[in-house]
């Protein structure tokens, strides 16, 4: 009875419970890829920090700091370095927003032997997490004179070749 | 020789008669067209190059004129619905854009839908379907409406066995199909086809972008305030609307907080994700049309295009999941909300209205053909 009850009550907690626990955002990485992975937090925190200096809208430099985008590629088995030649430079990626909105790199564009360029997915501006309405995670272009592709609320990340 | 090739009565007679003939068998094959000589082949869809080609048809679902035929059919077909009563066509009526002026719709249960009827057009260009997006095709999208019990309630199976019951529908799906069986996937399958017809390209902006209009002096500075960020700093009106609904089509598929409720009652896109930055985001729907599509909002809680344009101008409500686009966007320097000039509210609208296309509300291939044929039976 005190067992039946319980089973009750846990029940009910997991109706009610479920729809108000917060999820934290992840990032999901599929298409072209050995290894489909899904970032957080904590898979972030394994690889080097990185951090680069732009002017955001409000016109002043912001320093940012978080991961280079092709370390997170490389590690979902996504063909840089080397292997990025041949029909592999028709690849490109594609990355998601949260509120649907997308913008696209072309894996040259990310490959440190293409260019010194500096693309990270950070997570901190000036040392603080992102605001709400620009994080958690963004993608930082370093140099770009538009910021269309920094873009932010990062969401899903995919790599495919052009048709 | 015979004489009568010569009389000119005769011969009078003689072509009378011809026409005549001529006449019942123009009448007789135009009967025939319309019960059995459908259209058939690759239904070719016509749209302004501006719109781009980033259009979306599933490989298992090619657009074909018999598909689209049957697809406007059942698009208004009672049969589809647990009590005869309704059809798609109820809640998105094509004298509105295919909304159907209500805040929320009722269903086969007198029950009324959660959200606000949205308008159908130029879905052949968009990806994702409902105020929260949830629908990743319109082949997925029309399952809810046909089966949900606040809405036409009929299992499809159901919907299936009820139309093979009909005199007309099994030939039309062998038709399409090649074949007579009638199942929910194919009755979704034609649906979708009529649904990417649905394309709206001749409002004066249409018109006005291709050249052919010339917009008066309120509806160019409507445009420009539609189209620039407003920077108070440097002396600069604007609205910013496009940044949102941006574009030829004034439809970008994005998702937004635009700051109706600081507590949203119905949190939108955070239903689905559990994540705090989707409260209260929903989709940005088109502008397209807009004058017609009142009341406003998911929730239909503005009557009036003035309503809509004070609410972005006064009435913003702060929240952690405000749009980024919104947030300190005004034309007062500090200023938490737009603040435009009534005389930029009236421009903005002019604007708006401009949007407002009536060969699409009026073309007869996107009506009600259970209309036309029981028009005839009458005469
Ligand atoms: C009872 C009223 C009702 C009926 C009947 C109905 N709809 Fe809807 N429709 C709605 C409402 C309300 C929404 C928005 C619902 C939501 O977002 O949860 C909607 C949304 C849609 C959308 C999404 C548009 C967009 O831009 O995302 C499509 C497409 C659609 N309906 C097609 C159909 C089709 C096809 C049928 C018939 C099979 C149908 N509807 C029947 C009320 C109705
Ligand atoms: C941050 C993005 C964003 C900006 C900027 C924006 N809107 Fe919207 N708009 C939305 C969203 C999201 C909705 C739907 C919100 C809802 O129902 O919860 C919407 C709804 C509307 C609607 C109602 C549409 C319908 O079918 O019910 C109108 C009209 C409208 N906006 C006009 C404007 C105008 C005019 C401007 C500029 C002053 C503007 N919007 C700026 C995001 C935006």
């Amino acid at each position: 009875m005190k067992k039946q009850f319980l089973i009750a009550c846990l029940a009910l907690l997991s109706f009610t419970a479920i729809p108000f626990i917060s999820q934290a955002q992840t990032i999901k990485i599929s298409g072209e890829v050995s290894t489909p992975l899904t970032v957080d937090a904590a898979y972030l925190q394994k690889f080097t920090q990185t951090t680069v200096t732009r002017k955001d809208r409000d016109g002043k430099d912001h320093t940012y700091s978080g991961v280079i985008l092709s370390e997170i590629l490389k590690g979902a088995g996504v063909t840089l370095g080397p292997e990025l030649k041949g029909e592999n430079l028709t690849k490109y990626l594609l990355v998601e927003a949260g509120d649907g909105y997308q913008v696209i790199f072309a894996l040259a564009e990310l490959d440190k032997s293409f260019t010194d360029r500096t693309i990270i997915l950070a997570d901190k501006i000036d040392g603080a997490p992102l605001a709400p309405a620009d994080g958690p995670y963004r993608i930082i272009v370093q140099d770009e004179k538009k910021p269309a592709r920094c873009i932010k609320q990062v969401t899903a990340m995919q790599v495919h070749f052009v048709k | 020789m015979n004489q009568s090739k010569h009389d000119p009565l005769l011969n009078r007679l003689k072509k009378s008669r011809v026409m005549f003939l001529l006449l019942i068998f123009i009448i007789i094959s135009g009967w025939c067209y319309i019960d059995g000589g459908i259209e058939t082949g690759p239904y070719n869809l016509v749209y302004p190059s501006n719109f781009g080609n980033r259009i979306q048809i599933p490989a298992d679902n090619p657009t074909t004129k018999q598909g689209v035929y049957l697809g406007r059919m059942l698009f208004y077909e009672t049969r589809l619905s647990a009590n005869n009563t309704i059809s798609c066509g109820s809640c998105h009526q094509q004298d509105k854009a295919f909304t159907d002026g209500r805040a929320f719709s009722p269903g086969v249960d007198a029950v009324l839908t959660p959200r606000n009827s949205m308008s159908l057009v130029n879905l052949l260009w968009a990806r994702k379907f409902f105020w929260d997006g949830r629908a990743n095709g319109l082949e997925e999208q029309a399952v809810t409406p046909l089966t949900s019990p606040h809405e036409m309630g009929q299992a499809l199976t159901v919907s299936a066995q009820k139309l093979t019951q009909t005199v007309n529908y099994p030939a039309l799906f062998k038709l399409v199909y090649g074949d007579d069986q009638i199942t929910g996937d194919r009755i979704v399958k034609a649906i979708s086809q009529f649904e990417r017809t649905l394309i709206s390209a001749n409002s004066r902006y249409d018109q006005y972008l291709r050249g052919a209009y010339q917009p008066t002096p309120d509806e160019l500075k409507g445009i420009e305030l539609f189209n620039t960020a407003p920077q108070p700093e440097k002396g600069i009106r604007g609205a910013n609307c496009s940044h949102c609904h941006g574009g030829p089509k004034t439809y970008m598929e994005l998702f937004h907080n635009n700051g109706l409720d600081s507590l949203p009652k119905d949190a939108g896109i955070e239903t689905l994700t559990g994540l705090p930055a989707d409260r209260g985001r929903f989709k940005v729907p088109t502008l397209r049309n807009i004058a017609l599509t009142t009341p406003y909002m998911h929730d239909g809680r503005f009557k009036t295009l003035e309503e809509v344009v004070d609410h972005y101008s006064e009435h913003l409500q702060q929240s952690a999941s405000l749009s980024s686009f919104l947030r300190g966007e005004s034309n007062e320097a500090g200023g938490k909300s737009l603040k435009l000039l009534s005389m930029e509210k009236k421009q903005l609208i002019a604007f708006l209205n401009m949007l407002t296309d009536s060969t699409f509300i009026t073309n007869p291939s996107f009506s009600d053909p259970h209309l036309i044929s029981t028009k005839n039976k009458k005469h």
